[in-house]
């Protein structure tokens, strides 16, 4: 066990070196001076000059390479070009937004998602039950996560005025009161700020979530048709207990193993997702910063939220791997 | 054992009664109707983005200024309604119609001819190529498809071609790997030693043996991926970052049309619907052809 987590976390390593470099050499070929996005088009030849050594980028390629990967391992990405204040500040007020997000579409999908596939597997000779649960699934993996953003807006902001249009709710506010423990000495507040939090979440959460819910009842199905069709399963079924005992006994236990650890993988598709749901949704996270960063050429945002996405996805499948050891002790012995 | 006799015997009887009539008409409709369908629809896609001159109602930049976000059907030769422009909304989807299928066939081509043989020569000849090989497509996997089409895009600008070789080389990765598993077992096949055994070379022997027994699964996956680089390219442009104004494409309508979402939800609406049924079409076919060419799901 020990050999395998410490082979996986090996060969994690040089992966997010990769990655990095390659956010690193993407940004450099970026149309575009840094420094002319900064300081506008008017700005005087020394202006620039003074602008680009600040910046660090007379300094060689190498170099530069260097101190972008030394810096990173500690989290320092630099100073944004446009805020002016540092990238890692900025990313950790954002990430507790995206992090919100991403949980509740994961916990919603894995509702919607598991239930549906695995009456989608156990019914799949009953035409009337299976095909409508395939065809929901084909939809939700067809729908644009912002086209169904925008629907839910017009009907449940704009028409119905359930929600609000934008915005993330008063997060930092909660934060900021579980951090002083004002929590305790001031529970009414606490809870309002809570209810607004969810109140700007639900939205968002119900366009990723059911996206996501498409593919996780797809992934249900075949884990509970592979674990049907185990000698076990027909062992019980010919020993003569009830078609439900076999089910809830034998067949979902078995199938929660696998299935529970794809989950994890869909922390990564759901951070992927954030970036169009909180375009859409106009709420504040490491997506919409990303894209901001990009549109308005804020290099060092930009790169600093590329490098934050890829470490965490990164991390994310070394930990379902891990995972999947524990659970299987098969794994261990590759 | 009684109750299972018991049980099991009149279901048996009466399901194999009621369905003899007509099962084999039964089973071929669910077997084929799902890839019908999608072929249907992932057909008549084709012909509109390859017929858009003709079959466009009006032409996609004409601007009517009498008829600036006006409703479906208010104005009768806009039967899809128009845009902030009075462009109108139907010859534009159409004329979307060739960008998304464009950007979804030519990037599955460029990832299907940049992956397959990288990934049939990592699984046949293994050794350090394998490792290196396996090893850099680890790390574009690293990024999600719409985050690496992103950086890709951004760095080489937003347009057709770049929108082609960003999301191709985003796509990559996953046919590496596909292809390297595939190889993997094929190369262990005895008709892989026999082709050794008369003398053909590894390149032979890729090109001759391993490349046309993949080929099955492999194409299922690109036709599901045809899919992906829609979705990914509508994304694109839904961010700004894809085909620039005024060239419609489905994902810049969407995004332009949702400044006005609270006067005029058709824009978004009808645009979204297309992207969908875009998608939709290449799912299902590439569904199809899974589970008919799977043979553990033969009979489900």
């Amino acid at each position: 066990m020990f050999q395998y987590v410490l082979r996986r976390l090996l060969v994690a390593v040089p992966m997010l070196l990769g990655a990095m470099s390659i956010v690193f050499f993407a940004m450099r070929i970026l149309p575009g001076d840094p420094c002319v996005a900064m300081m506008g088009d008017q700005a005087t030849t020394e202006a620039l000059a003074d602008c680009t050594k600040s910046l660090g980028l007379h300094r060689p390629l190498a170099v530069q390479y260097v101190d972008y990967l030394w810096r990173s391992a500690q989290f320092d990405f630099g100073t944004s070009l446009r805020q002016g204040y540092p990238v890692s500040e900025y990313i950790a007020r954002m990430f507790p937004h995206t992090l919100v997000l991403v949980m509740a579409s994961v916990i919603l999908a894995a509702l919607i998602g598991i239930p549906i596939g695995i009456v989608s597997a156990l019914k799949r000779k009953s035409p009337l039950i299976d095909y409508p649960l395939r065809i929901f699934a084909l939809l939700g993996l067809s729908m644009p996560v912002f086209w169904l953003g925008i629907l839910l807006l017009i009907v449940f902001s704009l028409r119905m005025d359930i929600f609000p249009l934008i915005g993330g709710g008063d997060l930092d506010g909660a934060l900021h009161m579980i951090r002083t423990g004002e929590v305790f000495s001031n529970p009414a507040d606490f809870l309002a700020a809570v209810g607004d939090v969810l109140h700007h979440l639900t939205l968002p959460a119900l366009a990723l979530g059911f996206t996501l819910a498409a593919t996780v009842s797809r992934l249900s199905r075949s884990a509970m048709l592979e674990v049907i069709s185990q000698d076990y399963i027909r062992t019980a079924r010919a020993k003569g207990q009830a078609e439900r005992a076999v089910v809830y006994k034998h067949a979902l236990r078995n199938m929660m193993v696998p299935l529970l650890t794809i989950i994890g993988l869909f922390v990564a598709i759901a951070l992927t997702g954030t970036v169009l749901t909180e375009t859409v949704f106009t709420r504040p996270g490491l997506g919409k910063m990303l894209v901001d960063a990009i549109g308005a050429r804020d290099y060092p945002l930009a790169q600093g939220a590329i490098t934050v996405f890829t470490m965490i996805i990164i991390t994310v499948n070394l930990v379902v791997d891990m995972l999947y050891a524990v659970v299987d002790p098969r794994v261990t012995y590759r | 054992m009684a109750i299972v006799r018991d049980a099991a015997a009149p279901e048996l009887t009466a399901g194999a009664l009621r369905d003899a009539p007509s099962r084999p008409l039964g089973r071929a409709l669910r077997r084929y109707a799902p890839i019908g369908i999608g072929v249907i629809m992932a057909l008549a896609m084709i012909v509109l983005a390859a017929g858009a001159p003709l079959i466009a109602p009006l032409s996609p930049s004409a601007q009517f200024s009498d008829a600036v976000l006006k409703g479906p059907g208010a104005v009768e030769r806009h039967a899809l309604g128009t845009d902030e422009f009075g462009r109108d909304l139907l010859s534009r989807i159409i004329w979307g119609a060739r960008v998304s299928l464009q950007v979804g066939l030519a990037s599955v081509i460029f990832g299907f001819a940049l992956g397959v043989p990288l990934g049939i020569l990592a699984g046949v000849q293994g050794g350090r190529i394998e490792t290196g090989i396996m090893r850099g497509a680890d790390m574009f996997m690293a990024f999600p498809t719409l985050l690496l089409a992103l950086i890709i895009v951004t760095a080489l600008g937003g347009s057709l071609p770049n929108e082609i070789l960003a999301i191709g080389m985003a796509l990559t990765p996953n046919f590496v790997r596909l292809a390297r598993s595939l190889a993997l077992t094929i190369r262990e096949q005895d008709y892989i030693l026999a082709a050794r055994a008369l003398g053909s070379g590894q390149l032979r022997v890729m090109a001759r043996h391993v490349f046309p027994n993949a080929l099955y699964a492999l194409v299922v996956v690109a036709t599901l991926y045809i899919a992906t680089a829609i979705r990914t390219e509508a994304g694109l442009s839904f961010l700004g970052f894809g085909i620039p104004p005024p060239t419609p494409s489905w994902g810049n309508i969407l995004s332009e049309g949702r400044q006005y979402i609270k006067c005029c939800p058709w824009i978004t609406t009808f645009s979204g619907l297309a992207i969908m049924v875009a998608v939709l079409a290449f799912n299902l076919v590439g569904d199809a052809l899974r589970d008919l060419l799977d043979p553990r799901l033969r009979g489900e």
